[in-house]
């Protein structure tokens, strides 16, 4: 069954199959949650996770994810008070943690660390306002050892609103059961 | 040295965005050295207790902004002026700062293209170096337009 989500404005069909909400009622939170869970296994420090729907995840590949911008997060009534723009830092939060989830999904088992080693040609071009929503592109370049890096891509409305090349490296710090 | 309250004359920033606590050196338009004192009160430290590295390039840019702000005071202590975080190259990070710790965040401005401004930045707690790169803020003054706005939609 396919579930709509009134708030979340997904106009064409095309947006509607791509996502698979399945089980009804609690679906999207039921999935939220599910990535909020892997995110905080992989113990990178930011509080929350800046992800509201992961679309398409592809094991050691790629990865796309969205989130809404709302007038109404905390961070806004500071940046700027008045005149809301979303942090560009945010928006480079938004492509690291689609690149660990990437991460995440990447292992079957055993618990995982992230580090953000590096950043590189980070370039923000537009600026992201409430009611707009992101899609964070983010796919895995290059694997050196324990280095994984990523090109990332964040867009709004189909043009692009940032990009960045990161850096992480990944620790298997518990070696584990299927999880 | 610059205090919060003068910090805020020139950066819009504001709870809970505003990431830099002091100013201890500052050549306008040249160098700034700044502090951000990480106390167990703040938004980030729920259940965890390191300061999330995309906030740390937050700080950096924030004194960037203040260097070429006070610059601009100088030189028109009425004139308006917009800072926006453009870009970052080659930043890397030795470790995180963690809570308890007192950061200090130096950037020097190292080129300048019309309206973007480079600088090299360099995170130190307790003179240890933990990160370090290249940050880069584009700068107008007396913009026509206000900050962020978009250009106008195409049509």
């Amino acid at each position: 069954m396919l579930h709509y989500h009134p708030g979340h404005s997904l106009g064409d069909a095309n947006c509607i199959r791509r996502l698979n909400i399945t089980n009804g009622e609690n679906a999207g939170w039921a999935e939220r949650k599910k990535w909020e869970e892997l995110f905080h296994r992989l113990s990178y420090p930011f509080p929350t996770l800046m992800v509201d729907r992961v679309e398409e995840v592809e094991r050691e590949k790629k990865i796309k994810a969205i989130k809404w911008i709302t007038a109404n997060e905390f961070y806004l009534a500071g940046h700027f008070p008045g005149q809301p723009i979303v942090p560009g830092v945010l928006t480079l939060e938004g492509m690291i943690q689609s690149a660990l989830i990437l991460v995440g999904e990447s292992f079957s088992r055993g618990k995982i660390g992230g580090y953000l080693q590096k950043v590189d040609r980070v370039r923000f071009k537009r600026a992201i306002i409430p009611g707009d929503w992101v899609e964070f592109l983010v796919s895995l370049t290059g694997k050196e050892g324990d280095l994984w890096t990523f090109k990332g891509k964040a867009q709004v409305d189909e043009e692009t609103a940032a990009e960045a090349i990161l850096v992480l490296k990944v620790m298997i710090r518990e070696v584990g059961f299927e999880l | 040295m610059m205090e919060s309250r003068e910090i805020q004359s020139i950066l819009p920033h504001r709870y809970p965005f505003l990431l830099v606590d002091r100013i201890l050196e500052i050549e306008p338009g040249k160098r700034g050295m700044g502090i951000k004192n990480l106390t167990g009160g703040e938004w980030f430290f729920q259940g965890q207790r390191t300061y999330p590295p995309t906030l740390l390039l937050e700080s950096l840019a924030q004194v960037g902004g203040i260097v070429l702000g006070s610059k601009a005071r100088e030189e028109n202590p009425r004139g308006q002026f917009v800072g926006l975080f453009a870009g970052v190259s080659d930043f890397q990070f030795q470790r995180y700062p963690v809570m308890g710790e007192v950061i200090t965040l130096k950037v020097v401005a190292t080129q300048s293209l019309a309206s973007l401004y480079r600088f090299a930045a360099e995170v130190l707690v307790g003179g240890e170096k933990i990160a370090s790169g290249q940050i880069l803020l584009s700068f107008v003054q007396n913009p026509s337009e206000e900050p962020g706005r978009r250009p106008a939609e195409k049509k």
